[in-house]
């Protein structure tokens, strides 16, 4: 499989200078690059210094709007060029959104499409955010706020010329985003290992690396809350859950949440499957087909499901989940 | 009261929190709940068990059957939040176990 890493955050936040310290990196010599610019002259791709027949440039719009389609025919051609040998055969793609994309209809490309779903695998969401403008943007752009969300991985750029950081922004990012690590990038250096250490796809294993994103969220979100309305917890059952009810469950949620269920990762203990937990991967209304651990990762097989959500009660979530796997148990009583 | 009716209690009450709606749940002695939000009264009982349903809903005197809670609360939801427009579900096909 081919990872994509999607890489974003607030205009000006630092995104093609990391990018371009990454492709200096030997480790990324066969990487792809997409990026998107928004406006009429595109200028980050000139600012990367890469092999210029592995970077495209999507300059008609925001990625995740108006030219979404052209991310999937992209990534069409790109997978058809290493296929024929026209291009190296790059073995990890970046994705660079513009500044004002909302990344969530990118991964929903990337998890939906189905030629590139079997071939290309999500290996994370890496934000930057600007560690002397952050804060302010938080408050006025209600996209960043979703970019540091849905993030696996926050990495604070311009920390040079932001000095120490204030406790109360710490805090406001793990209240956005208790999971992904906080990282700080110098000049757009950082160990590209620490951008994939926790990834979402594990190469060696050939499995979802859920151990990185299953750490329990901060238990008080009050200050995220109050102020952006997005809140992140985990629910956790030691019960097994029945697979049909899981898919209820999924779909209910998606059905009555949609833009405000902004992530969904999980592992869960499937009564069917004892031996085999699944991995649930969910993006707003789309969800990812789960993915079948060949074992426990832990002596813990409780199921845990972490949500990202706006103004999603958690005790619905619970009571939800909770109410439906009573019923498909009940119904599988009665026909047993 | 049986499991499944704690657990419809709940949830409906959640989902009233949930859905921003400001009302009530209730259990009757006969084993259904009532949801009072506003002008609304809505019954949820179990089904006759001669009916391939699982729950009736009663609508401000309206009986509609119900197949399952997803049912439930779809029908639940457009009664009381006439705005709430359902967001189409894109589960991608997967297996229930493992293959």
């Amino acid at each position: 499989m081919i990872e994509a890493l999607v890489l974003t955050g607030f205009l000006g936040s630092g995104k093609t200078t990391l990018l371009g310290h990454l492709l200096h990196q030997p480790g990324f010599s066969r990487t792809a690059v997409i990026i998107n610019e928004f406006g009429e002259i595109g200028l980050d791709h000139d600012l990367v210094e890469a092999s210029e027949e592995s970077v495209i440039a999507l300059q008609t719009g925001c990625l995740c709007c108006k030219i979404r389609n052209d991310l999937a025919t992209t990534l069409h051609e790109l997978l058809r060029r290493r296929d024929d040998g026209s291009i190296t055969a790059f073995t990890r793609v970046v994705i660079e959104t513009s500044g004002l994309a909302d990344p969530a209809p990118i991964l929903q490309t990337l998890m939906t499409d189905s030629l590139i779903a079997g071939r290309i695998v999500l290996a994370g969401v890496v934000t930057t955010i600007d560690a002397v403008n952050g804060a302010a943007t938080f408050d006025r752009e209600e996209i960043s706020v979703k970019q540091a969300a849905v993030a696996d991985r926050l990495v604070l750029t311009k920390t040079d010329l932001a000095g120490p950081l204030p406790p109360s922004f710490t805090r406001r990012l793990r209240a956005l985003n208790a999971t992904a690590p906080l990282l700080a990038a110098q000049r757009g250096q950082i160990d590209p290992a620490c951008l994939f250490g926790a990834r979402l796809y594990d190469p060696l294993t050939k499995s979802l690396d859920v151990r990185s994103w299953l750490r329990e969220p901060a238990a008080s979100h009050e200050h995220a809350s109050q102020r952006h309305g997005v809140d992140a917890y985990a629910i956790v059952r030691d019960d097994p859950i029945r697979a049909v009810a899981l898919t209820l469950f999924l779909e209910t949620l998606c059905e009555h949440c949609g833009a405000d269920l902004l992530r969904l990762k999980g592992i869960v203990n499937i009564l069917e499957s004892p031996d085999r937990p699944a991995v649930i991967h969910g993006v707003q209304h789309v969800f990812h087909q789960p993915s079948w651990l060949e074992r426990w990762p832990s002596a813990d097989r409780r199921s845990r499901i972490v949500l990202i959500t706006r103004g999603v009660p958690r005790g619905w979530v619970e009571a939800l989940l909770a109410a439906l796997d009573a019923e498909v148990a009940a119904v599988s009583a009665k026909l047993s | 009261m049986s499991a499944i009716p704690e657990n419809l209690h709940e949830l409906m009450a959640q989902s009233l929190a949930a859905w921003r709606l400001t009302g009530s749940v209730r259990g009757t002695s006969d084993g259904a709940i009532v949801v009072t939000c506003g002008p609304h009264n809505i019954r949820i009982g179990p089904a006759p068990s001669d009916l391939p349903f699982r729950w009736i809903v009663i609508v401000d005197s309206r009986s509609r059957p119900a197949i399952s809670l997803v049912a439930v609360l779809r029908m639940v939801r457009a009664a009381l939040d006439p705005g709430y427009a359902a967001m189409r579900a894109r589960i991608a096909p997967f297996p229930l176990v493992p293959t």
